[in-house]
This record gives structure tokens, C-alpha cells and sequence, in this order.
């Protein structure tokens, strides 16, 4: 009953989402090419959309898959926590520590850096 | 039966008045400072209506599917969200045992959905706001986590109904006073809103939906819209208490303790200065994360003592 509700909401927003956009739509016609240039501010388009863009967070996402890692253990951890005590606050504590060394010496090695 | 007909019918009516309330509401709040002209009550409503008729863009080699898929995706996302709310102790669409968790994979998969925004457009402006969004949501993602994490301890459940009972004797936003300011920082990115607008920023033109107009844009400014309730409404039931409160019944409580984070997001977002991308990692990293380290060891040993 509760997934059958969700699935109702889940398709109910889709469907509204896709109808806003191809009600009005359908009966338009897609402008020529010579307007569908990308819009740069005035400049034409001379490079790909892919072209190389300087963003170096690979080894950031590395860093988010430890935490992420962390987090599947944590899930199940928040639900036992108060039961067992101080022992989880320690175990957690640690964890949580290994993984900041990991933080420091990414920021040192200047993975939080755009340049 | 009568309680998920009910529940989904607050779903819905949230789905459609939300958008309209954020709208007015950013005008509101927008006045005093100058930033928006036109009419309060009805500008929203003739902007829906000429984003309606005019003429959809289009640029040369666009991912057509992905394109209008991502608008579509975004509301669905939001609508998820609001469907986790719980609105009285009976009247909630979806009450599952891990709905925390449902919430925290509706945080990580807009990401994906804002990527595909930019991406599909084939242009550089809109790809660069989607790059910037990824490392945005990377970074906000994990602080979210820990803070949620930290409001499902002393109710020892991942379900948002027993988050709320466990706030009978103290709302969770004075007992981990880190908590909400945290996740209002978590609001604005997941968002793009205010100062964490990167993705949609102007100095992108628009970035992720520069290339966008007519009713795409249209359905895109809505389930933002939506989002930001939906981020309120959830705000709500993690720190304020849900549907505790004294004389008035349940659902008026979330409603009013919504509309108020939403109004505190939006005054946050016309009241402070857009953050540099370039600033913005590393703060979130460096700054905010440990922030939210002290949050859930403050919120551990308060359950424990308590």
C-alpha cells in the first residue's frame, strides 16, 4: 500500500512534467538551423560543447566513495546506536577519524582546488 | 484506505499550490530590496502563462529525450520527497520503515537529474553549470548525510514518523542546535538557490537551462519550486517536530513550520552573496563537513545521556 502510493505520486509528477512541456508543445514547429546555434554570449560557436574544461574532481568523487562506504555501515549503525552505547560512539569515532586524515591530506594535496 | 486517499491528495495539492506559494513568497520577501518588479499575487501567474505560449528553443544536435526527460525527473524527485512527509501520525503517503534513507537517494539522484539538464542542451554554457552542480552536490551531499544521521539517533528508527515522536520532549532544532543550519545549507544547493545558485547562475546565462524557454523552462522553475517545499516540509519534520504542537491539529503544524523554513530559505537566498564555485568546495569540505562530524557526535552522546 505505502509503494503503491508512492509509485502513484511518482507517476502523477512525471506524467505532469512531461504533459507541461508537450501539451503546448506538439504543435509547434522546431525552429530552422540557422537559429538553433548554442547561445555564447554573442561569440560562434568555434569549439564542441565538449571541449576540455578544467574540472579535476575525480579524486574528490574517490574521497566521496569512502564516506559513501561509510554510510551504508552507518544506516544500520543509527538504528542500534542507543542500545549499544558507548562502545558504537567509539567505534564510529574512530572510523570517522581514519576517514578526516583523509580529508587533510586531500586538501593538502589541493583536490578542493579549481584552478 | 481513506488515510492514503487523503495523504495523496495532500500530496497533490501541495504538488500544485507550492510552486505559487514559493513564487509570491519570493516576491515578498524580494520587495523591500528592490530586486523584483510586478505584481505580487499575479505575476507569477501571467509569467506561467507566457512561459506557456512562447516558442520553445531549440538548439543544433540535443539530446531530444533526456532534454524534456530531465524537468519531468527533477518534479518526480520532489514529488518523492513530499511524499515521505508525514503530515499527522496517521495521514502520510508513505511511511516506509527507511524513508530517511528514501530522502537521502532523492538528495543524490537530483544530481544526476541537474547533470542531465546541462548535458542535454549540447552547449558549452548550460555542460558548464552541470560540472559545476556535480561538484556542488558531491560536496553537499555527504553533510546532509551526518545531519540526518544525526536526527535518526535519538529516535533509534530511519523512519521520519518516529523522528517526529522522538522530539515530544525537545524539538531536535535546540537538542542539535548544528542541525538546521547545516541542512538549510544542504536546501540551497540541492536547489541551486541564492547563494549557492551555481548551476543557473547569471554569470552562465542561465548555466544549466540557458538554452531553455517556453514550457520547458516553465516545468523547470516549477519543480524547483516544488523541491524547495518539499526540502522545507522535510526540514520541518526533522528539526521543528513535524505535526507537534499545541491546539491547532497536526497537519496545520507542518504546514505553517514549511511555510516558515521556506521563507527563512528565501530571505537567505535574497540576503546573501552569491558563493564563488571555486570558494565553494572547499568550504563545504573543509569548513561545513567537520561541522557536521561535531553535529552527530553531539547528537550521539545527547541520546545516549538522555
Amino acid at each position: 500500500m505505502e509503494l503503491l502510493t508512492l509509485v502513484i505520486i511518482l507517476s502523477l509528477a512525471l506524467g505532469a512534467g512531461l504533459l507541461i512541456q508537450w501539451l503546448p508543445q506538439r504543435h509547434q514547429p522546431i525552429p530552422p538551423y540557422s537559429q538553433r546555434a548554442p547561445f555564447l554570449g554573442g561569440g560562434t560557436p568555434d569549439t564542441h560543447a565538449w571541449n576540455r574544461y578544467h574540472i579535476r574532481y575525480y579524486p574528490m568523487t574517490l574521497l566521496l566513495i569512502a564516506f559513501e562506504m561509510e554510510m551504508m555501515f552507518m544506516y544500520p549503525w543509527a538504528v542500534v546506536f542507543v542500545e549499544k552505547g558507548m562502545m558504537a560512539v567509539m567505534e564510529m569515532g574512530m572510523f570517522l577519524a581514519i576517514l578526516s586524515v583523509g580529508i587533510v591530506y586531500a586538501w593538502r594535496e589541493g583536490v578542493f582546488r579549481w584552478q | 484506505m481513506i488515510e492514503s486517499l487523503a495523504s495523496l491528495l495532500m500530496v497533490t495539492v501541495v504538488l500544485v499550490l507550492g510552486p505559487y506559494v514559493v513564487a509570491v513568497l519570493d516576491r515578498l520577501v524580494a520587495t523591500p530590496t528592490g530586486a523584483m518588479a510586478g505584481d505580487v499575487w499575479l505575476g507569477p501567474l501571467s509569467r506561467a502563462a507566457w512561459l506557456l505560449t512562447q516558442q520553445a528553443n531549440a538548439t543544433e544536435a540535443p539530446d531530444w529525450q533526456a532534454w524534456r526527460l530531465s524537468p519531468a525527473l527533477y518534479l518526480a524527485l520532489a514529488a518523492v520527497g513530499l511524499a515521505v512527509v508525514p503530515w499527522s501520525p496517521t495521514l502520510i503517503a508513505t511511511d516506509l520503515v527507511t524513508s530517511v534513507v528514501l530522502w537521502g537517494s532523492v538528495e543524490a539522484l537530483a544530481t544526476v537529474v541537474i547533470f542531465l539538464q546541462g548535458w542535454s542542451a549540447n552547449a558549452v554554457l548550460p555542460l558548464i553549470g552541470a560540472y559545476r552542480y556535480v561538484a556542488l552536490g558531491l560536496s553537499y551531499i555527504l553533510i546532509s548525510m551526518f545531519v540526518l544521521i544525526g536526527v535518526a539517533l535519538p529516535a533509534e528508527s530511519l523512519q521520519w514518523t518516529q523522528v517526529v515522536t522522538a522530539q515530544e520532549s525537545l524539538w531536535n532544532v535546540i537538542r542539535q542546535p548544528l542541525g538546521l543550519p547545516l541542512f538549510l545549507v544542504v536546501g540551497l544547493g540541492l536547489t541551486f538557490w541564492g547563494p549557492l545558485n551555481l548551476a543557473d547562475s547569471t554569470d552562465l546565462a542561465g548555466g544549466t537551462s540557458a538554452e531553455v524557454s517556453g514550457p520547458s523552462r516553465l516545468a523547470w522553475e516549477l519543480a524547483r519550486a516544488v523541491m524547495l517545499v518539499a526540502f522545507s516540509a522535510i526540514a520541518a519534520t526533522a528539526f521543528l517536530g513535524g505535526w507537534l504542537g499545541p491546539w491547532l491539529p497536526g497537519p496545520v503544524w507542518v504546514l505553517l513550520k514549511t511555510l516558515a523554513v521556506l521563507a527563512l530559505l528565501l530571505w537567505l537566498g535574497h540576503r546573501l552573496p552569491r558563493v564563488a564555485p571555486e570558494r565553494c568546495v572547499t568550504l563545504m569540505w573543509v569548513v561545513l563537513l567537520p561541522l557536521s562530524f561535531v553535529d552527530l557526535i553531539w547528537a550521539g552522546v545527547l541520546a545516549l545521556w538522555a
